[in-house]
């Protein structure tokens, strides 16, 4: 079941949630949209699921090439998880997730007999089928994010929708509950759209990703794609660590601090300032200049606990750099606060576009 | 207020009024006879009955009106939901002539229920008016927070799944309002059984027909009757107990059950 | 299925959009409310005030200042003067004790403060009686020494003061509950006396509870009937209070007096209603009640 999202619109009152969205998910795909908060991930997310409707008469959602706005939830068959689960806490596990199939119109209502064995077949699914006479309140987040999961799938959507279903949850289950959605996914199949404003969580868990800016798609592609080969600014900045300097620019050279560097070939030709985004572990540290473009920069702070060395140290011009490296190349460095370094950035992502501001 | 009106009946209301009747030296058959008499019983069905009646009313109408005051939107609606609170503000005495000012035969609304067959003052059906309104307050605030906490996304859950919108709220948000509609009802009910201004100008006072068991009570003070008085204090002290006490027990079981 | 939208503002809905009420129910349920509530509420504001000046304005005027209307207004007055100022010191007192401090039967306090709301205001008065009254527990000590508190005066106001004390304390109890008691505490820490503390920290934070839990104290201090009924002699000019004059006329058949009466209680109510709203948007402002979210769907 694919969906096609065509030109959707939403307004509230002044802010301007949504400004003429357009892209398509594959059948079976599992797409993230990533985005900060404001960028309206979420009111779209809604929109897909009929909770909320666009604006306007060209706006529409497709599922499986019909047009689905017109259409009432019965009919439309999406599944939606909460971010706060929206678990009924008056019902038990069991009645939740048997609530989808319990208010089915009666002819289409299976017997009590077949709705007992999906809702059990269903727990099994997410591994929680000894909780079936509990309460919501008695379980943990994780579990009830779970159980939320099985409740949708009840009623056997062709397309399933998360809003930051981990938004709410510990760090390590976090990154439990995305790997197990990973694998389920791809036993299941199922068309899927979730939000987050995580990124790391939506490189590693989506087939595709969409990345939304106050309102606008500002790139849609595999994580390989979108990282490595970001769209603009926006994209690279929101996309894992990375430095931002602020730079002039002149006769066709962009300066950090005293040192030109080359710019790239798309770069305007009447840019006065430039974005230089480098990566930290992009970045090398020498203790000599060794003829590459480099900069100078003081070490201020060293951090070895981790898989990587982080070095967070001061150009000479004043901003903050972060760079990241392996251990023995620190060993070898026997880097100490304040010394005095050269940084060279082995790759570097140069905008000077600057219509779009940067949110750090 | 009916827990606090049970756990004050047993720790300090019922044991005072006992130490009075002892002052009075009143024997328990005097005290039986005076409590059982068939004047008293009359004023303890229309009492009790009323209260009963109208909290009943108010539960469902209550239900509504909160509903409608926090959900919808129309001209006047700020005004209307100040005026909620007008019952409980408004002197008793006043509320009871204006009642009957209304509802008189050829009142404001009675004149025009007078040829339908319908009277209001003076018989039972007028205490029960005057009954639901002053209770009207009680379940309209107590629901009104309910229902503003209540997290929209639950409704739109269930419309998810394929819920009508009455599948909704029967399902999903009637068993979130229980709660507090059972409380609502034992705070209107409480309050109706000891009103006495609002009643006593509607009601008639007629023995056996439209006297409450307040009006009794002041009755025998008039007659210098301190120990009929007492006893009869006494007997609706127990039996708002009684009935509190059960209304309680309802109160604690929807709560293990819906919550 | 065939959709038929229904336009609200600029948006568009799917019939059987299952999250909101279909617009017949909706308007069915404003008109059921409407008219209840016009009818308990609305209309019984209306009826005071033109039962009240029936005989014209003259008439009124006339009511409520002819002499035994003046005297109930007096007595009224006066016990609303004692019992108001009385039981806002108590209430902040206990609500202070209540909230600041730990203490065994802290609960049993409490209870008790509701005692008065919780039972009828026959019940209430008739406790004065069996204790002031002639056939009362003190009533033989009271006849000696020739002190009148039944039937006189000073029951009513004892009366009025018993009915009315739950009010202030009952308003300003989960104010101050909420509100913990971390201020004060770092203003002793600070050096501050207790009635300093009292005075900078604590009464600027309960003010408007305070001024509601007044109002309402005075109102039923004013509006009380059942008890002071039973303790009063219903003596004209002596022992009546404005709603006690207001039965008196009444039971004469003088309705255009006893509204004219009620009416002086009536406008109280209304101010009454007003401060509240005013309070309950004043604590909106800052913060209280989240606004709305924003729906497509109502």
């Amino acid at each position: 079941m694919s969906i096609e999202i065509r030109n959707i619109r939403k307004q509230f009152g002044d802010f301007a949630a949504l400004k003429d969205v357009s892209f398509k998910v594959e059948t079976g795909e599992l797409v993230a949209l990533l985005g900060p908060s404001g960028s309206g991930k979420t009111t779209l997310l809604r929109i897909i699921a009929g909770i909320e409707a666009p604006d306007g008469d060209d706006g529409a959602i497709l599922i499986h090439s019909e047009d689905a706005t017109a259409i009432n939830f019965r009919d439309r068959r999406v599944g939606f998880v909460f971010q706060h689960y929206a678990l009924f806490r008056h019902m038990t596990i069991f009645e939740n997730v048997a609530f989808g199939l319990r208010v089915r119109p009666r002819r289409l209502r299976p017997s009590e007999t077949t709705i007992r064995a999906k809702v059990k077949e269903l727990l099994k699914l997410v591994q929680l089928d000894w909780l079936g006479d509990h309460y919501p309140s008695q379980l943990s987040g994780g579990q009830r994010q779970r159980i939320a999961l099985a409740r949708a799938l009840a009623v056997e959507p062709s397309v399933l929708l998360l809003d930051e279903p981990f938004g709410s949850l510990d760090a390590k289950v976090r990154k439990e509950l995305r790997r197990w959605l990973r694998r389920f996914h791809d036993e299941l199949k199922i068309t899927s759209v979730f939000v987050t404003h995580d990124q790391e969580e939506a490189l590693e868990v989506a087939d595709r990703v969409v990345l939304m800016n106050e309102g606008r798609v500002e790139q849609m592609g595999t994580p390989d794609e979108v990282y490595h080969h970001p769209a603009n600014a926006f994209v690279y900045n929101f996309l894992g660590n990375v430095n931002l300097f602020h730079s002039r620019v002149e006769e066709g050279k962009v300066y950090l601090g005293d040192m030109p560097f080359d710019l790239p070939s798309e770069a305007a030709d009447d840019a006065k300032t430039a974005l230089v985004f480098v990566r930290p572990h992009l970045l090398e540290i020498e203790l000599q200049p060794n003829g590459s473009d480099h900069f100078r920069a003081k070490v201020e702070h060293i951090n070895a606990a981790g898989p990587v060395v982080k070095v967070d140290l001061i150009t000479d011009w004043g901003d903050p750099v972060h760079v990241e490296l392996p251990h023995e190349r620190y060993r070898a460095l026997g880097l100490k606060r304040d010394d005095g370094v050269f940084v060279i950035p082995k790759e570097r992502k140069v905008f000077t576009d600057h219509s779009k501001p940067i949110q750090n | 207020m009916g827990f606090t009106l049970l756990y004050l009946s047993l720790i300090v209301l019922i044991p005072l009024g006992a130490a009075f009747l002892k002052t009075f030296t009143m024997t328990w058959s005097q005290f039986w006879g005076t409590v059982t008499g068939p004047r008293a019983l009359a004023s303890y069905r229309l009492s009790l009955g009323a209260s009963l009646i109208g909290a009943a009313i108010n539960t469902v109408m209550g239900l509504m009106v909160a509903w409608v005051l926090v959900r919808y939107t129309f001209p006047g609606k700020r005004i209307l939901d100040a005026l909620v609170d007008l019952p409980f503000a408004l002197p008793t005495a006043v509320a009871g002539i204006t009642l009957t000012a209304m509802f008189a035969p050829n009142g404001w609304v009675g004149r025009s229920l007078e040829p339908l067959g319908i009277k209001v003052a003076f018989t039972e059906l007028g205490v029960v008016v005057a009954l639901t309104f002053i209770g009207l307050p009680f379940v309209v605030r107590t629901v009104e927070p309910i229902l503003q906490d209540l997290d929209p996304e639950i409704e739109e859950a269930a419309a998810t799944l394929g819920a009508t919108r009455w599948q909704s709220w029967r399902r999903v948000i009637f068993p979130e309002l229980m709660p507090g509609l059972l409380t609502g009802f034992a705070l209107a009910f409480a309050r109706a059984v000891g009103e006495y201004g609002s009643v006593v100008f509607i009601s008639g006072n007629m023995p056996m027909r439209t006297e409450i068991t307040p009006f009794l009570i002041v009755t025998k003070l008039a007659q210098f009757d301190y120990a009929g008085a007492t006893a009869l204090a006494v007997a609706m002290l127990v039996m708002s107990f009684v009935l509190l006490l059960f209304i309680n027990l309802l109160q604690w079981w929807s709560q293990s059950r819906y919550a | 299925m065939e959709a038929i939208g229904i336009r609200i503002g600029e948006t568009r809905i799917a019939a059987n959009s299952a999250l909101t009420e279909v617009r017949p129910v909706r308007f069915v349920l404003i008109a059921g409310t409407v008219l209840s509530l016009g009818l308990f509420l609305v209309l019984p504001l209306v009826v005071v005030f033109v039962e009240a000046f029936k005989k014209g304005v003259e008439f009124y005027f006339a009511a409520i200042s002819e002499p035994d209307a003046a005297a109930a207004i007096r007595l009224t007055l006066l016990a609303a003067g004692i019992a108001v100022p009385l039981n806002l010191i108590f209430g902040v007192a206990a609500a202070w004790a209540i909230s600041k401090f730990r203490f065994s039967g802290k609960n049993l306090l409490v209870t008790l403060i509701d005692l008065p709301f919780s039972i009828s205001p026959v019940i209430s008065g008739l406790i004065y009686v069996l204790l002031f009254g002639l056939q009362g527990w003190l009533g033989p000590w009271l006849a000696a020494h020739d002190i009148k508190i039944i039937f006189a005066v000073p029951g009513i106001v004892l009366a009025t003061i018993f009915v009315t004390f739950p009010f202030v304390a009952r308003e300003l109890i989960p104010i101050m509950q909420s509100q913990g008691s971390e201020e004060e505490e770092a203003a002793r820490v600070l050096g501050a006396s207790g009635w300093q503390t009292f005075r900078r920290v604590t009464l600027p934070n309960i003010k408007w509870g305070l001024l509601y839990g007044v109002i309402l104290c005075n109102a039923r201090a004013m509006g009380e009937f059942g008890a002071v009924s039973v303790v009063s002699g219903h003596i004209r000019g002596m022992t009546n209070t404005i709603p006690l004059h207001a039965e008196i006329l009444y039971n004469e058949y003088n309705s255009a007096g006893a509204f004219a009466m009620a009416s002086i209680l009536t406008v109280l109510t209304v101010i009454t209603l007003v401060v509240k709203t005013l309070i309950e948007r004043k604590s909106e402002i800052r913060g209280g009640r989240g606004a709305d979210a924003v729906s497509a769907t109502e």
